[in-house]
């Protein structure tokens, strides 16, 4: 089948009634609990999972998807409005989303971050449509010691985020690499930093140090703030449209984040993530006035928006081509087909193609949908920061302690979220910043176990980072990068 | 001189939350070979790399100005304790009680006076609470105080 | 394994019976149930109990409420279901072998004692394991793959979903049983073991063989045997491992799945169980739901799992003793 029979099949596939009305429902309930703090996709896919068993397994899958990719639309409005990332994804957002809307700007802001979901997400699947082969090969080259590579440059690549001394965020990098080693030790079965506590064996919380670090930290903050207590003025439609300076700053950032998002959310692991930071980190390198970034940048929003949203649609590569999951949430996905009698796999495009076909199709009509739903929601949205703060805070307490409690439902969490709030509240007084943290505790992990199992694997010989061709790419753009900065530093003292 | 506080602490409390974790890990996780690195190799950089970080931070603070933020500590201790009620309240008190109690809580450090306003609010948050997570997303969580 | 029965867990059981008031629980289930899945939603173990308690709620006439605690290879799921108990006997877990059996000596411990605090109620399923390589490796049978694994120490790499886990304990089982040493690599998912094996940076793995099969079915991965005392229903055509390459006749080594109380449940209410899910399993749509999923249904007596219990924690121990010898 050719990829435009492949496409009109999908289209009139997922046009049918029976089958518009899961992803319809699949990714208004995605927005929903991707707004909700710390709800994500997993409480609600598996909240969805009993229905699965009632309806076809294509129309499963697309109703299930579409809550994946609908929930980092919603996702994006938390972290605009309130400074509450559920993901480190959103937490991206939040550096200059929140800025913009304590500056009168959430309209702004909120639509920025719809535009480039949703430009983000159609560039994801011209790739996935086009590029699905080539990425999928891609994908299985990539070896421990390629992918611990690719996250170090990363975290170099990221390092200057959000503070203006440099030893300040890598000293928030090293604090979060440090705690992601908190839990069992993958290679070797160590309990390490656990102290006992069974809750910590699989590791902190991501959602409840997320939630600690952003939002509780920022409602003590705001508590007393007098700012913040008044009823915010009537924000007239003029203020919360786009002016033609921001929409001239929007493409070029949105094609970038969308490249970043559409190879790296390929990889299975951790594409999403990685990719929103380096978005984030191009956009300021490139940008003429980097200083402007943290402080309500608009190509701070647009680039990563768009590079994780990209990432979210060709995060299916693997899991579609090989039926080999990039993530728990796939996983999931996968096991609800399963339950349907369709196994998975290699075999899977060309067994049924309209699944394939009409899963990309309804990419496409859901990612349409979720921009028409969202843009009108804007000014529901903005006008929720014209209630008092102080009615807001307790319930955006409550809100993020269920949040964090859906992920696994043990109250340990909760009183976690507590001990990380305090943390994040001092961080936050001394100007450290903790998306970076964020970052380290993501990728920490990631790097320690590829990083040990490329020595396992080559038998101990560390010019396995050199012999693979992938991995020496890497090391030479972390060289690069070193260098270059290091000149700029050197100019700038000049 | 008003010196730069948050540098001079903030980096002497990485530095030494570094050392505590390296020597923890140095102490009872085993270091291994390069071949097999062992469970406390990273630990052990990575708390080092911190302690080195903290001291590159807080040393040239120590002789430079700065201005000192200003903290919160009321509204912080309304806050944690809020957080904290509703964390071991949950199981014991149930959703309702938790929320109420916490809301309460949360509340107190507010520049408002009066008792009706945050009785009227928590009464408002229990209740949206309830409609979203138990009947909305149908967490199972139980409503009410645990009896006997 | 083989499951040879006890002593002490036939007389922990006569004991419990003896103990138990005669059906006190004339009004049982006086609410709904539920079932502590120590994993997350959607994951095999926990469609593996959906599966079983969506039967068995309309059977008791009471919902049954599946309870989500997942974490520390299931341990987190046993303990919640502990600390949750009230004595209203409503109050149960489904769980793998792993909390069960090498949980305790993985952890050190893992805040129950399995003999004193878990009463089982009855085995659900098994799933075998498969050994899998990639196509293009060269390795043709088992034979081959064990005279590869002879050709130097550590000569071959395998991966597993991590230290301790019944793919580590399987391989290290057979290298042991074949006279050879292999390279360990752990790993967190089937799906990175896979990408691994066919992407050549390691050369096999013991796998779920539901993980495996679309693999060799897209003719990128083969199978070179199965850990079961039979073929497997969904992989039929792989021969059983046992008897093979100078491997012993006995060489069997299974995942299972259980469904188990807390210690002091009424001994009437776990047969009333027991009889339920028995007659849940013989339902062949069921069978055929589990086999979806990598489960073979296995049911049995509650005393039947108690010996698989402590049968498998010694064998396993056995092997986790020679892992640490090395």
């Amino acid at each position: 089948m050719s990829t435009w029979d492949g496409l009109l099949t999908g289209l009139s596939f997922a046009l049918q009634p029976g089958v518009l009305i899961y992803c319809v429902l699949g990714v208004m309930l995605g927005t929903f609990v991707g707004v909700l703090p710390g709800i994500g996709a997993m409480a609600a896919i598996s909240l969805l999972l009993p229905i699965t068993y009632y309806i076809s397994a294509e129309a499963a899958l697309i109703m299930l998807a579409g809550v994946y990719y609908g929930a980092q639309y919603g996702g994006a409005v938390a972290s605009i409005l309130l400074r509450l990332p559920g993901t480190p994804q959103s937490a991206v957002t939040a550096l200059d989303g929140y800025p913009m809307a304590r500056s009168g700007r959430a309209g702004v802001a909120l639509f920025a971050a719809m535009a480039s979901s949703f430009v983000g997400s159609m560039l994801g699947i011209l790739v996935l449509v086009l590029l699905a082969g080539w990425l999928s090969r891609a994908a299985t080259a990539f070896g421990a010691a390629d992918y611990a590579a690719m996250m170090v440059l990363g975290l170099v690549a990221a390092s200057t985020i959000g503070s203006e001394r440099p030893a300040k965020g890598f000293a928030m990098i090293a604090l979060g690499m440090l705690l992601g080693c908190i839990g069992t030790d993958v290679n070797s079965g160590t309990m390490r930093f656990t102290f006992g506590r069974t809750e910590l064996l699989d590791g902190v919380n991501l959602v409840a140090l997320a939630m600690g670090l952003f939002g509780v930290a920022e409602v003590i903050g705001n508590v007393r703030d007098p700012d913040r207590q008044g009823v915010a003025e009537r924000i007239g439609l003029r203020q919360m449209a786009p002016r033609r300076e921001d929409l001239r700053r929007m493409p070029l950032p949105m094609l970038r984040g969308a490249s970043l998002g559409s190879f790296f959310g390929a990889l299975p692991g951790t594409g999403s993530t990685l990719s929103s930071f380096l978005s984030y980190a191009l956009e300021r390198r490139v940008a003429r006035q980097p200083e402007r970034f943290g402080h309500g940048a608009i190509e701070g929003v647009s680039g990563p928006e768009a590079a994780n949203n990209s990432a979210a649609i060709t995060a299916f590569v693997p899991t579609l081509t090989l039926g080999i999951p990039g993530d728990p949430i796939m996983a999931l996905m996968l096991g609800a087909l399963v339950i349907h009698g369709v196994q998975p796999g290699p075999m899977m495009l060309e067994a049924r193609p309209e699944m394939f076909w009409g899963l990309v199709a309804s990419f496409g009509i859901g990612n349409l949908l979720l921009l028409v739903l969202n843009l009108p929601l804007i000014g529901i949205w903005v006008s929720m920061l014209r209630i008092p703060f102080r009615l807001l805070y307790p319930a955006i307490l409550i809100f993020v302690c269920l949040g964090v409690y859906s992920v696994r439902g043990l109250t340990f969490d909760i009183v976690a979220v507590a001990g990380i709030g305090l943390a994040g509240y001092l961080l936050a007084l001394a100007r450290f910043s903790p998306a970076l943290l964020l970052l380290g505790f993501v990728l920490g992990p990631l790097i320690e176990t590829n990083l040990r199992r490329a020595l396992l694997i080559s038998r101990g010989d560390p010019m396995v980072f050199l012999e693979r061709p992938i991995s020496a790419g890497f090391v030479l753009a972390i060289a690069a990068l070193l260098l270059l900065s290091a000149w700029q530093a050197l100019r700038r003292r000049r | 001189m008003q010196r730069d506080w948050p540098d001079i602490l903030g980096g002497f409390a990485l530095a030494a939350c570094g050392a505590a974790a390296a020597g923890w890990a140095w102490l009872h996780y085993d270091l291994g070979s390069i071949r097999q690195m062992g469970a406390g190799a990273f630990p052990v950089a990575l708390g080092l790399l911190l302690t080195v970080l903290g001291l590159i931070v807080a040393l040239p603070a120590l002789r430079r100005s700065g201005t000192l933020p200003r903290a919160e500590p009321w509204a912080a201790c309304a806050v944690l304790a809020s957080v904290l009620t509703f964390g071991l309240g949950l199981r014991v008190l149930g959703l309702v009680a938790a929320t109420a109690l916490a809301v309460l809580i949360a509340s107190l450090p507010a520049p408002q006076r009066g008792w009706g306003w945050r009785l009227a609010l928590a009464a408002c948050v229990t209740g949206l609470t309830v409609l979203v997570f138990r009947l909305g997303l149908q967490m199972s969580l139980p409503l009410w105080p645990r009896l006997g | 394994m083989m499951t040879q029965p006890t002593r002490r867990a036939a007389l922990g059981c006569a004991l419990a019976l003896v103990a138990a008031p005669a059906l006190a629980q004339d009004g049982w289930p006086s609410g709904p149930l539920h079932v502590y899945v120590g994993f997350p939603a959607g994951s095999s173990p926990d469609v593996l109990a959906r599966i079983i308690t969506e039967p068995l709620a309309e059977r008791l006439g009471q919902p049954v409420v599946i309870e989500n605690k997942p974490g520390a290879g299931g341990v987190i799921g046993v303990q919640q279901m502990l600390a949750n108990a009230d004595d209203d006997d409503l109050t149960f877990g489904t769980t793998i072998n792993g909390p069960l059996t090498t949980a305790a000596r993985m952890m050190g411990d893992t805040g129950y004692d399995v003999g004193a605090d878990i009463a089982p109620v009855t085995l659900i399923a098994t799933s075998p394991l498969v050994l899998a390589v990639a196509e293009g490796s060269g390795i043709e049978d088992l034979q081959g793959f064990v005279d590869a694994a002879a050709a130097g120490d550590q000569a071959l790499a395998y991966g597993s979903v991590g230290q301790g886990s019944g793919a580590h304990l399987t391989a290290e089982l057979f290298a042991d049983e074949a006279g050879v040493s292999m390279l360990h690599i752990p790993f967190t998912s089937y799906a990175e073991v896979t990408t691994s094996i066919i992407g050549g940076e390691i050369d096999a793995g013991f796998m779920a063989p539901s993980a495996a099969a679309p693999q060799v079915e897209a003719g990128s991965m083969k199978m070179l045997g199965i850990t079961s005392a039979e073929p497997f229903a969904q992989a039929p055509d792989v021969p059983v491992i046992a008897g093979q390459a100078g491997l012993p006749e006995d060489f069997r080594a299974e995942l299972w799945n259980g469904l188990i109380a807390p210690a002091g449940t009424d001994a009437a209410v776990i047969e009333r169980l027991n009889t339920e899910v028995t007659e849940i399993l013989a339902d062949p749509a069921v069978q055929e739901q589990l086999l979806a999923i990598g489960w073979q249904a296995a049911p049995g007596t509650a005393d039947a799992m108690a010996e698989r219990i402590e049968a498998d924690t010694a064998m396993w121990g056995g092997v986790i003793d020679r892992i640490e010898a090395q």
